[in-house]
């Protein structure tokens, strides 16, 4: 790579421009979708927790909807036009179906809310199908809108990081819930939740080795290994997401091992997007991770 | 008549200065030939004066040789790279300025277009002319256009928030005009025409190279070159290179982003519905 030539140093792709705010994004909604599919999957008969896993996803789901929609839309750099991202589907786009998911993913949760604040217990199964559904794509789907550019640490790797997104988001969601049923005193379903956390944590871990291992492989690693992202991937991904919660779990502060993982989550994201950008003005990574694209 | 303004009396000015007509349907697009480049930059500032573009800040000088613009952006369509070589003596030099390397970039019109696969809100289209342009009375600055492309192209601006690159004169080819850039180009180092015929010219331009001495040259971007082998069909904006595509900052194996959306998403579900059905047999608040 030390031989590949550049125009004087210069950046020959630009960087997304992607902030804080995207990676928040990113965070509430896979937080959210992936607690509205666990919440279709929840058992209504248990004898202890009749609703609530089901009722704490629907909470979720529309909150996170709402907060995520204002959030991205504030980092539109002409927000006032927010409602043209509704104005075509196209296919080849995960940012367009991304926001037919939201959309659809808002609009299930909040009919599934709506349906259970008046007591139509039904109606709010019902909606709660497509609101899982949806859910799951929301919780995945940014790893694939990463993929599908040209920024060379975000399109090296695009199925590992699409299952490291994944497996963060069902940590998450299984996260969030537990925390409420926590609140709500419904202690043993609070521990499934804990333990599914945990199990995302380590699937989550096995596909950050694949990422990492093909970053390296592809020369494009050094943005996420020096710097902030390198801080944010390490202290706020692996130690605060992913090693802190298996402490606090183990001497008894599941609480705090619930909200070390869903600050990890986030701060994850935030050191992949902002690495990527770094990514996308070393001209030497990018155009040797293009030159390896020959047929 | 429904003519689009395209004809004239007396013929379209582009067929007296480019020997095209213009006509809807067909592809057009640039051959940049930088061989016969001589840096003027007349391009730049034939581009800056007809699309109305703001000067790139303040007045700086970067280092690189002569080039003072520094790179495509939101105001600047046209750019001007200058590569010294100083490893060579008079006499070593290979025809037809192989050591002072110009070369005017410019947006490609790639097909497929990364940028307009990438762009959620349609503002992104492929033109009557086969150019791609951005709507600016839809663009809402997603900025999604910008990691896509390939070749740090596209831009969003920070004056009003919206994606802006070259449109190969899209106002001026509606009135059977040729690119101001193409026009101005005093050594005719940049060509408009029908993509199909600047191919077959720059395959010519290729073979006499190489009977004169310059046996480096070669096509970037016309289909099966570098620049459209690994993905991208073809650039309607494709060059005539005598140094490797790195030089200039091009990339000698552009990708289609798009193409990597489904197997992302698809491994991403896969994980889900995996921890979903481990979720499962955990319990999600199951029967006792």
């Amino acid at each position: 790579m030390k031989d590949t030539p550049t125009y004087h140093d210069r950046p020959a792709l630009k960087p997304s421009g992607f902030d804080v705010r995207v990676a928040a994004y990113v965070a509430i909604l896979g937080t959210a979708g992936a607690a509205q599919l666990l919440a279709l999957l929840a058992d209504r008969e248990d004898p202890d927790d009749r609703e609530g896993i089901a009722q704490g996803g629907r909470a979720l789901g529309l909150a996170g909807a709402l907060l995520g929609s204002v959030v991205l839309i504030g980092h539109l750099k002409t927000p006032k036009r927010w409602y043209n991202m509704l104005r075509i589907l196209r296919p080849q786009s995960p940012m367009s179906w991304g926001s037919w998911l939201l959309t659809g993913f808002g609009g299930a949760s909040f009919l599934a809310w709506l349906a259970d604040s008046i007591g139509w217990r039904r109606g709010a199964r019902m909606a709660q199908v497509p609101a899982g559904i949806a859910g799951a794509g929301v919780a995945t789907y940014t790893a694939s809108l990463l993929a599908a550019t040209s920024n060379p640490l975000w399109s090296a790797a695009p199925g590992p990081l699409a299952a490291q997104f994944g497996a963060s988001s069902m940590a998450g969601g299984a996260s969030a819930l537990a925390l409420l049923q926590r609140r709500a005193g419904r202690v043993r379903s609070a521990q499934q939740l804990e333990d599914i956390a945990r199990l995302a944590l380590i699937a989550e871990w096995v596909a950050m080795q694949a990422t990492e291992g093909r970053w390296r492989k592809e020369g494009v690693a050094q943005p996420i290994q020096e710097g902030t992202p390198a801080l944010l991937e390490q202290g706020g991904g692996k130690a605060l997401g992913m090693l802190a919660p298996l402490v606090l779990g183990a001497i008894g502060r599941p609480g705090l091992a619930s909200a070390a993982i869903l600050a990890g989550g986030a701060l994850m994201r935030l050191a992949v997007l902002r690495a990527g950008d770094a990514s996308a003005q070393r001209p030497r990574d990018s155009l040797h991770f293009a030159r390896q694209r020959r047929p | 008549m429904m003519d689009g303004g395209l004809i004239q009396p007396g013929g379209q000015e582009s067929e007296r200065t480019a020997g095209v007509r213009i006509e809807p349907g067909r592809s057009y697009g640039f051959f940049t030939d930088t061989t016969l480049c001589i840096g003027c930059k007349a391009c730049e500032v034939a581009c800056k004066e007809w699309n109305g573009l703001p000067a790139d800040g303040e007045m700086r000088l970067t280092g690189h040789s002569y080039d003072n613009t520094g790179a495509l952006g939101a105001e600047t369509w046209r750019h001007v790279g200058f590569v010294e070589r100083m490893d060579k003596r008079p006499g070593e030099m290979k025809p037809f300025q192989s050591d002072w390397i110009m070369f005017s970039d410019v947006c490609k019109h790639c097909d497929p277009a990364p940028c307009l696969e990438a762009c959620p809100t349609g503002a992104i289209y492929r033109s009557e002319f086969d150019t791609v342009v951005v709507q600016q009375d839809i663009c809402n600055g997603c900025s999604y256009c910008v990691p896509a492309c390939p070749f740090g192209v596209v831009e969003v601006s920070k004056a009003d928030g919206k994606a802006h690159k070259c449109t190969l004169c899209h106002d001026r080819m509606k009135g059977g005009l040729e690119p101001a850039c193409a026009k101005s180009c005093p050594t005719d180092s940049i060509q408009f025409g029908v993509v199909e015929e600047l191919i077959e010219r720059a395959e010519r331009r290729v073979e006499a190279l190489h009977e004169a001495g310059q046996d480096q040259a070669y096509l970037y971007g016309a289909p099966g070159t570098p620049g459209a082998n690994a993905g991208i069909d073809r650039l309607n904006a494709f060059f005539l290179l005598t140094e490797r595509p790195e030089v200039h900052g091009l990339p000698a194996a552009p990708t289609r982003p798009a193409a990597r959306a489904r197997p992302s998403f698809l491994s991403g579900l896969a994980t889900v519905a995996g921890l979903a059905a481990v979720a499962l047999i955990v319990g999600v608040g199951g029967r006792r």
